[in-house]
């Protein structure tokens, strides 16, 4: 573990933000560092850039995370973990929520790589919807309709021509993620398509066994990023 | 040539995956039981307990320090996540308990009829009482050892603790209680201070030491342990490469349990079972024949 300072703390909406540290942390789009916000807890959390964890309040630390004043010191395990595999054709980022996260580092990765990306981005209302200054070319969904498609991300996507991209990335809650899977494996496209999951963990490095799937790969070396025709769902 | 008998348990290899390492899912024990001689589930107690906060696990340049704090779902639903070992599982499983008395250890052996064996944890430095606080004392130890094998027909393992004035006096306790074989040694404590933050590192303050700063006293303790008992020895500690398993071997130690090396990789068991084949084949003898060869 070593320590990172808090430089800059970008609030988004009112329970989101995303926190720039005074350090590049080598790494690429789709790993992850244990934070360790200190009297808290360590939580594992994706990179929203090299130097940045954008996360959403949800319990007691990221709570705290969100309030953070700048200058605060964090302690930092890794970036570990998958990465997603880049492309430097056509891309389709998938994002639900807080999701975006890890895919936020990603889209700015692949367009640096000369990639064509387009970034279909689902929430519950257009106040959770943060960053869109952020994407070059997208469509967002929310629940409630109050802006975008009216529904899920994933009922968005079942409008789109998925077979015309040579890569799809997506990150959000599980049930999301599922309803994609089965959009994926009818169209046949499970394979061209990478999946960012999420679990409990402890270790953080592969030891603990608390991010097991029932496929037998751990989230925190094997994954956070799956090729999703790998996923028996 | 790898081949060993364990307690009646039959075994590919002399290699046992350490409990509380990839242990709470069947899903891991499985994969990993492809290469293992047998495996040990993540100690489980009667009721569903949270461990500690986060972190809870830290890895430093010899090793690793952890005090997770016997996180557990409990005994019921742990039996239930365990019993897809029973059909995939390719080697022996071993389910490792904790309990604060000798009763508490005993009812907990009926809930896992798919286990082949019982490993008692007497030894988790950072519980409280459980592990380490019931385990340094004799009279306690062969208590508990009695009543968990008037429970079970199976083999039974007493896990020692390297945290004591003498670990032979609390292996023989054992023995008399009638165990099947002891495994030395569990972690040793220690702790680590982050110097910028200037606070522990472990949210639990302190824990336990594996990894291979702590090969040669647990090396020491299969050693005294294989001079002063009748049982088996299961030496763990350290184990890294697969010298180390030899080590271990030559030192007295039927058998072997690996932890923390699989930080290194999850087919470390793999690299390490051809690497011990191929000095098998060198040697011309069988691991089971070395088993306290340094003491002759």
């Amino acid at each position: 573990m070593y320590c990172v300072k808090v430089e800059k703390v970008v609030r988004h909406n009112k329970d989101t933000a995303t926190l720039i540290f005074d350090s590049i942390l080598p790494s690429y789009p789709g790993q992850f560092v244990m934070l360790n916000l200190f009297g808290y807890e360590e939580i594992p959390l994706s990179l929203s850039s090299p130097r940045s964890i954008t996360v959403k309040a949800v319990g007691e630390t990221t709570k705290a995370l969100v309030n953070v004043n700048p200058g605060a010191i964090v302690g930092i395990k890794g970036p570990s973990g998958n990465p997603f595999t880049p492309t430097d054709t056509k891309a389709l980022l998938v994002a639900g929520g807080i999701g975006i996260a890890p895919l936020l580092y990603l889209h700015d990765y692949l367009i640096a790589e000369g990639a064509n990306v387009h970034v279909l981005y689902g929430a519950r209302t257009a106040d959770e919807l943060v960053c869109l200054e952020r994407l070059k070319s997208y469509e967002v969904a929310t629940d409630d309709g109050s802006k975008g498609f009216y529904g899920s991300v994933v009922e968005l996507a079942e409008l789109k021509p998925l077979r015309k991209y040579e890569r799809i990335y997506a990150c959000g809650p599980e049930p999301m993620l599922r309803a994609f899977h089965r959009l994926l494996k009818e169209r046949r496209l499970l394979d061209k398509a990478e999946f960012s999951l999420e679990r409990l963990m402890r270790c953080g490095m592969g030891v603990c066994g608390s991010c097991v799937l029932p496929e037998g790969f751990r989230v925190c070396v094997e994954g956070p990023v799956f090729n999703a025709a790998k996923l028996e769902w | 040539m790898l081949e060993v008998e364990l307690c009646s348990l039959k075994m590919k290899n002399p290699m046992m995956l350490a409990s509380g390492i990839l242990g709470s899912h069947a899903s891991s024990l499985i994969r990993i039981s492809k290469h293992a001689g047998a495996v040990v589930a993540k100690s489980v107690g009667l009721e569903a307990r949270e461990g500690y906060k986060n972190p809870v696990v830290i890895n430093y340049a010899h090793g690793l320090i952890n005090a997770v704090g016997l996180s557990s779902p409990g005994a019921r639903a742990f039996a239930e996540k365990l019993n897809s070992f029973k059909t995939e599982g390719r080697c022996p499983l071993i389910v490792s308990v904790f309990a604060s008395t000798p009763e508490e250890f005993a009812s907990l052996t009926s809930f896992f009829p798919m286990a082949d064996a019982f490993e008692l944890n007497l030894s988790c430095p950072h519980a409280e009482n459980a592990g380490m606080a019931v385990g340094s004392n004799p009279e306690l130890v062969r208590e508990i050892v009695a009543e968990v094998k008037r429970s079970t027909e199976k083999p039974v393992f007493a896990k020692l603790s390297p945290n004591v004035l003498d670990i032979v006096e609390i292996g023989k306790a054992a023995e008399e209680g009638g165990v099947d074989a002891v495994v030395a040694v569990n972690t040793v404590r220690g702790m680590s201070i982050d110097i910028t933050s200037r606070k522990p590192k472990l949210s639990n303050i302190s824990g336990g030491v594996s990894g291979e700063a702590i090969k040669p006293i647990a090396l020491k303790c299969v050693w005294d342990l294989y001079k002063e008992l009748e049982i088996p020895v299961i030496g763990v500690g350290g184990i890294t490469t697969w010298k180390d398993v030899v080590e271990f071997i030559l030192a007295g130690a039927t058998a072997v349990q690996i932890g923390s090396a699989l930080f290194y990789s999850y087919r470390m068991l793999y690299s390490l079972m051809e690497s011990l084949r191929a000095y098998t084949r060198q040697t011309g003898e069988s691991l089971a024949e070395l088993v306290g060869k340094a003491h002759e």
